[in-house]
C-alpha cells in the first residue's frame, strides 16, 4: 500500500477533529455580542494605536541567518543516509566521504563566526534600558 | 564492515485493518477507507492522550513538584475534572476580537492543532495484541516528521499577526525566532543518527537500535542510540524542549511578560485546539526522541507483541521532563535564548555531527 495514502488519510482525520470540536462547541456555546467583550485586549486599558508596528530589526536578521542553515541541512541528510556506503566503497573511502561535508561545514561555520561577529545573533537592548540594567 | 539493515516487511496498520474488511486484494478506494479507520483509531489514542495529559496530569504533576495537591473533587482522584473541563472549554462564549484577521484568525488554530497530529503518521508506535500501529512507513519518514511538526510555527505566527493585539504579536515574533534558532540544532543531531543507520525510514531506524551494546553484570544494554551517543541524546532534548515552547524555553506565551502570547486574544474552542495542538506536540516530540534515541517501541519483560506499552511509557518519560523543567528550571530572556541557540546549540550540534561522522568513519 503507498504509504501517502494513510499519510493523506490522517491529515483527514486531523482536519476532521478540529473542525467537529468546532461545530460541537458552536452548538453548545452562547453567544452575547457586546462592544467592550471584543475590543483587543491591553490589560483591561482602551488600546492605543494600531498593531501593525515596527518591529525589531533583529527577528529578521535571525530569520535570514536561518534561511541559511536551513538550506545546508537539507543538503546534509542524504549525506548521512549514504554515508556508511560510502566510506566501505571502493575508492571513496573514508577522506573521500568526508573531506567534502568537512570542507562544506567549515565554510559554513566560517559564515556564522562572520554573523557572530557582526553581532547578527546578538541580541541588542535599546539604549534605554542599560542604565537601570540588572547585570553587574 | 558495512551491512545493510535487512527490510522485514511487517503489515501496517491501514494493511492489517484492509484484510480484515476486503481481503488481501484491495482496490484503491477500499484502501483508502481502510487507511482513513487506521488514521482515526491512530488519531483518537493521541487526542485519548492528550486529554489525560492536559487537564488532568499536568496539573498533577505541577501540584506534586510544588507541594499541593491539585484536582481531587471530581470522580476518582479527580480523573474526571477530563469531562468537566471538555464540557466547560467547549461551552464558552467565544469572543473574537473586532480587528482581528477574519480567516487567518479561524485557520491558525485548526493549522497548530492538525500539523503537530500529522507527524504521528510515520511513527513506529509498537503492537497491541500483535497488531502493528504504525500508520505509515515512508523511506523519507525523519524528514517528514520534522517537516510537519515545523508546521505549528507557521500556525503560531498566523495567530499572532492576525489577532492585531501587541502582545500577540510579540508572542508571534518570539515564537518564530525560537522555533528558528532550535531547528537547525534540532535536525543536525537528528541527523548524526542517521549516520548510523543509513536510512530515514522510522521502522529502520528502530530496527538498528536492536542490536545489544554490551553487557554489565548479566543486563545486556541494547545499541539505543541514547547510550551510543548520549552527548546528542542530551543535545536533541534540550532543542526538543525549545522546540515545543515549555521552560526554559517558554517565551512565546511568557505568562509575566506578554500576558499569554499568541493566544492571547484566544477563547473557547479556538483556545482549546491551541492547548491540544500543544500537548500533541509535546507528545510528538516524545515519540520523536523515543524513535531516535530510546529504541521506539522496544523493551524489556514485555513481548514484542504487547509493546505498545513501552511506547507509551517513553513518551510519557519525555512528558514529564518537560513538566520537571517548567517547575524547576526558570525561563530564559530572549536575548540569552537567542544566544543559546546560535552560539551554543548550533555550535554544539556540528561538533557533534563531525564527530559522530569521524568515529563512524573510522570504526567501520
Amino acid at each position: 500500500m503507498n504509504p501517502w495514502i494513510a499519510i493523506g488519510a490522517l491529515a483527514l482525520v486531523g482536519l476532521l477533529i478540529p473542525l467537529g470540536m468546532m461545530a460541537v462547541s458552536t452548538l453548545l456555546r452562547p453567544t452575547v455580542p457586546e462592544k467592550g467583550k471584543t475590543t483587543t485586549y491591553e490589560s483591561g486599558e482602551v488600546p492605543t494605536g494600531s498593531t501593525r508596528i515596527r518591529f525589531n530589526i533583529q527577528y529578521y536578521m535571525v530569520a535570514l541567518l536561518f534561511v541559511v542553515f536551513d538550506i545546508e541541512t537539507v543538503l546534509i541528510f542524504p549525506w548521512t543516509v549514504i554515508y556508511r556506503r560510502a566510506v566501505s566503497m571502493e575508492g571513496v573511502g573514508l577522506t573521500g566521504a568526508l573531506l567534502p561535508m568537512l570542507i562544506f561545514i567549515g565554510v559554513l561555520v566560517v559564515g556564522l563566526g562572520w554573523a557572530w561577529r557582526n553581532g547578527a545573533v546578538r541580541w541588542i537592548r535599546h539604549p534605554d534600558r542599560s542604565q537601570r540594567s540588572v547585570e553587574q | 564492515m558495512f551491512v545493510p539493515l535487512q527490510g522485514q516487511a511487517e503489515p501496517l496498520l491501514p494493511e492489517t485493518i484492509g484484510k480484515w474488511l476486503f481481503g488481501s486484494n484491495m482496490a484503491i478506494w477500499q484502501e483508502a477507507i481502510a487507511a482513513f479507520i487506521a488514521a482515526f483509531i491512530v488519531g483518537n489514542i493521541m487526542l485519548a492522550m492528550t486529554g489525560i495529559a492536559g487537564p488532568w496530569a499536568k496539573r498533577k504533576i505541577t501540584a506534586a513538584f510544588t507541594d499541593r495537591i491539585a484536582v481531587n473533587r471530581v470522580g476518582p482522584a479527580g480523573l474526571l475534572i477530563i469531562v468537566a473541563d471538555a464540557v466547560r472549554l467547549l461551552s464558552k462564549e467565544l469572543i473574537v476580537p473586532e480587528e482581528a484577521d477574519r480567516p487567518a484568525f479561524d485557520i491558525a488554530p485548526i493549522v497548530v492543532a492538525s500539523s503537530a497530529l500529522l507527524g504521528f503518521a510515520v511513527i513506529p508506535m509498537g503492537h497491541i495484541f500483535g497488531i502493528n500501529l504504525q500508520l505509515a512507513d515512508p523511506e523519507t519518514g525523519m524528514a517528514y516528521v520534522f517537516a510537519v511538526a515545523s508546521i505549528a510555527t507557521l500556525g503560531i505566527a498566523m495567530a499572532g499577526y492576525a489577532s492585531s493585539n501587541k502582545y500577540s504579536l510579540m508572542g508571534g515574533l518570539r515564537a518564530i525566532a525560537q522555533n528558528i534558532a532550535y531547528e537547525i540544532p534540532l535536525i543536525i543531531t537528528a541527523a548524526s543518527v542517521v549516520l548510523f543507520t543509513d536510512t530515514l525510514q522510522m521502522s529502520q531506524i528502530v530496527a538498528a537500535q536492536q542490536e545489544p551494546l554490551f553487557t554489565v553484570a548479566g543486563i545486556t544494554i541494547p545499541s539505543w542510540f541514547a547510550f551510543v551517543n548520549p552527548f546528542a541524546f542530551i543535545l536533541f532534548m534540550v532543542a526538543n524542549l525549545a522546540e515545543v515552547g515549555r521552560n526554559p524555553f517558554d517565551i512565546p506565551e511568557a505568562p509575566t511578560e506578554i500576558v499569554a502570547g499568541y493566544q492571547t486574544e484566544y477563547s473557547s474552542v479556538y483556545f482549546v485546539l491551541f492547548y491540544l495542538g500543544e500537548f500533541l506536540h509535546i507528545f510528538l516530540g516524545g515519540a520523536i526522541v523515543a524513535t531516535l534515541f530510546l529504541g521506539g517501541p522496544t523493551g524489556p519483560f514485555l513481548p514484542e507483541s504487547l509493546n505498545f506499552v513501552w511506547f507509551v511509557i517513553k513518551i510519557w518519560a519525555v512528558f514529564l521532563f518537560t513538566q520537571w523543567a517548567r517547575s524547576a528550571v526558570p525561563r530564559v530572556r530572549i536575548d540569552q535564548l537567542i544566544e543559546i541557540g546560535w552560539k551554543g546549540m548550533l555550535v554544539l550540534s556540528f561538533a557533534n555531527l563531525v564527530l559522530t561522522a569521524v568515529i563512524v568513519g573510522v570504526m567501520l
